[in-house]
């Protein structure tokens, strides 16, 4: 047990060492930052504004509401982002060779296997609560301080997320055995999951078309859990909103989420989401204990 | 057990190629064994199937005296490995890469401290012990490599190409750690490397090539059998040289003249006592049998 707490220890302390791999794994979430500091932000505030011109809204609310967006969005990519760039370092053992001095001790294959799962977990979680810290003083600083209820239902909406994000990156990243791979998928992941799992735009806004292909990503509610937890407080402080508005809303804002034009609950997307974590561990320690081929 | 390493008869192939074919050798406790031959020669394919990250296909493997099929964890704790490139953490300090290695082995807290404190001692690692390895020159980061191959305590050393792309003097103060180390502990080395004078002070050599032994012995067996000995007389004239009835070849203040035994050179010595007054005689090179033994010059040619 000793063993595998220092491998696991060993993996997190490289990614955090590795200034190249540790940035590179907060590129999403920074150009996520700079999108909102130059104009999300306001377009968000403006549809606010004209949603809410016929009720009574203080600009604080206003204020509350851009920043639960922005929250839930930056939560939303870190946790899986990070995962694979921080589960990058089970590509970069086999590329430079490190895992060859690894393999050559008597520390069972998939004792290792799970240590870059568990670190890549760990890693994703430390930068994710890190974030969402940031995010909470950023948000009591404009106005808005969320209950402790509330933090504690985000707290473990980042735990599940970035279990999947782990869980997920263990399985593609086990087949990345070239520099050219980890480039490629490092790319695809960081350009396209923000887009993917609606934290650049709402998923809403999407054609319907690809609403319900992303219905079926379960990354779509991981983003979903966020958004709900991040905005569902602040809109219950609107007081006389008609239901069928609150709905609207919700729908413009991806809290809600339809899967074949059914609203997805709360515990749906949960279930979901640890079913798809379990699937994905299962692939990953069977693929990664099947590839130990010494014939 | 005198036989810390013995091979019998295995057989590695990779689809088609045929990378070790029906090799066999043993290698004693407390010595230096070399493992010679060109590159894709199979040496690289034998010390994964000793290490066990490969099984043979066919043939059989102990070492000290277990079977990397049943004992892999037993044989994995008595083996350590400098790869010829270094494979530490290039990001991490000496200390921590040394600490984190260790820990595999289960060596953790004061257990740890005190085999770091001896190896740190041997290799001269305080100066660097908080250094990131990407920070370090290529000597220190082979002391650094050869102090974690060693942190488990292990009773075999395989050491492939350790010297590869290190100054002479690097690779001199590394030599001496190391003899120093069989001396004192009576460590075992397998030593694969294309420096054939670091082959030379070996106890036994084995020469593969396309997978099978094509020659061992001690390094004088080997110089007997395949290299030619060297007689260079200096200060003669090209008259008496030819006295000698042997093929010469003339060098700037002297004669060559390559035999095939040392007992010519004796018998020589002793007719032309007037012409042997200044002379030296040079033992065949590893070189020449490493050459002569492989063929590889000719290929070349």
């Amino acid at each position: 047990m000793k063993t595998f707490i220092y491998l696991i220890k060993r993996n997190i302390k490289v990614y955090f060492n590795d200034k190249g791999l540790f940035f590179t794994s907060l590129i999403t979430p920074l150009i996520l930052l700079v999108l909102y500091a130059t104009f999300l932000a306001n377009i968000f505030e403006d549809s606010f504004v004209s949603i809410f011109k016929d009720i009574s809204i203080s600009e604080s609310t206003i204020t509350a509401l851009v920043s639960g967006q922005l929250i839930s969005s930056l939560l939303a990519v870190s946790c899986v982002t990070v995962a694979f760039s921080s589960n990058m370092l089970m590509a970069n053992d086999r590329i430079t060779g490190a895992i060859n001095d690894i393999n050559v001790t008597p520390v069972k294959r998939s004792y290792i296997n799970l240590s870059y799962f568990l670190a890549t977990f760990i890693s994703t979680l430390i930068v994710s609560i890190s974030a969402l810290v940031l995010c909470l003083i950023y948000t009591s600083v404009r106005g808005y301080t969320y209950s402790l209820g509330d933090t504690l239902y985000l707290i473990w909406d980042v735990i599940i997320l970035t279990l999947f994000g782990s869980s997920l990156s263990s399985i593609i990243n086990y087949f990345l055995k070239t520099q050219g791979g980890v480039s490629g998928v490092g790319t695809i992941v960081s350009a396209g999951y923000g887009f993917i799992c609606g934290a650049y735009m709402p998923i809403s806004s999407f054609s319907k078309t690809l609403q319900k292909i992303l219905s079926f990503l379960p990354g779509t509610y991981g983003t979903s859990l966020l958004r709900n937890h991040a905005l569902n407080p602040i809109l219950k402080t609107i007081k006389y909103l008609p239901s069928s508005v609150l709905k609207e809303i919700k729908d413009g804002l991806d809290c809600n989420i339809y899967f074949f034009d059914n609203i997805i609950s709360i515990k749906v997307m949960y279930l979901t989401l640890i079913i798809t974590i379990i699937i994905c561990i299962l692939i990953y320690l069977f693929v990664s204990n099947k590839g130990r081929n010494r014939k | 057990m005198n036989e810390v390493i013995k091979i019998n008869n295995i057989t590695k192939s990779y689809g088609n190629v045929l990378a070790v074919n029906d090799l066999s050798f043993k290698v004693k406790k407390g010595e230096l064994f070399s493992f010679l031959g060109i590159n894709g020669a199979g040496k690289s394919t034998t010390i994964k199937i000793i290490v066990g990250e490969l099984f043979p296909d066919h043939g059989e493997i102990k070492v000290c005296g277990k079977d990397i099929r049943t004992d892999e964890d037993e044989i994995k704790r008595k083996i350590g490995v400098v790869f010829q490139d270094s494979l530490l953490d290039k990001t991490l300090s000496v200390y921590d890469n040394l600490k984190y290695r260790a820990a595999l082995y289960g060596i953790t807290g004061e257990e740890f401290k005190e085999r770091y404190k001896r190896l740190s001692k041997i290799f001269s690692l305080e100066d660097i012990c908080n250094r990131k390895v990407n920070t370090l020159s290529g000597g220190q980061r082979r002391r650094v490599d050869i102090a974690r191959a060693l942190i488990h305590n292990p009773e075999i050393l395989i050491l492939d190409e350790p010297t590869t792309g290190l100054d002479p003097g690097t690779r001199n103060s590394i030599w001496k750690i190391i003899n120093n180390l069989r001396k004192k502990e009576n460590l075992t080395v397998f030593l694969t490397t294309h420096y054939m004078e670091e082959a030379d002070d070996s106890d036994y050599i084995v020469i593969l090539d396309k997978g099978h032994v094509i020659g061992e012995g001690s390094p004088l067996e080997l110089k007997n059998k395949y290299a030619k000995d060297m007689v260079i007389i200096y200060n003669v004239k090209e008259e008496d040289i030819k006295k000698l009835k042997m093929t010469y070849h003339k060098i700037r203040n002297g004669f060559k003249i390559e035999v095939n035994s040392i007992s010519i050179v004796t018998d020589l010595i002793v007719k032309h006592k007037d012409i042997f007054k200044d002379y030296e005689v040079i033992k065949g090179r590893m070189d020449d049998v490493f050459l002569s033994a492989t063929g590889y010059e000719l290929e070349e040619k």
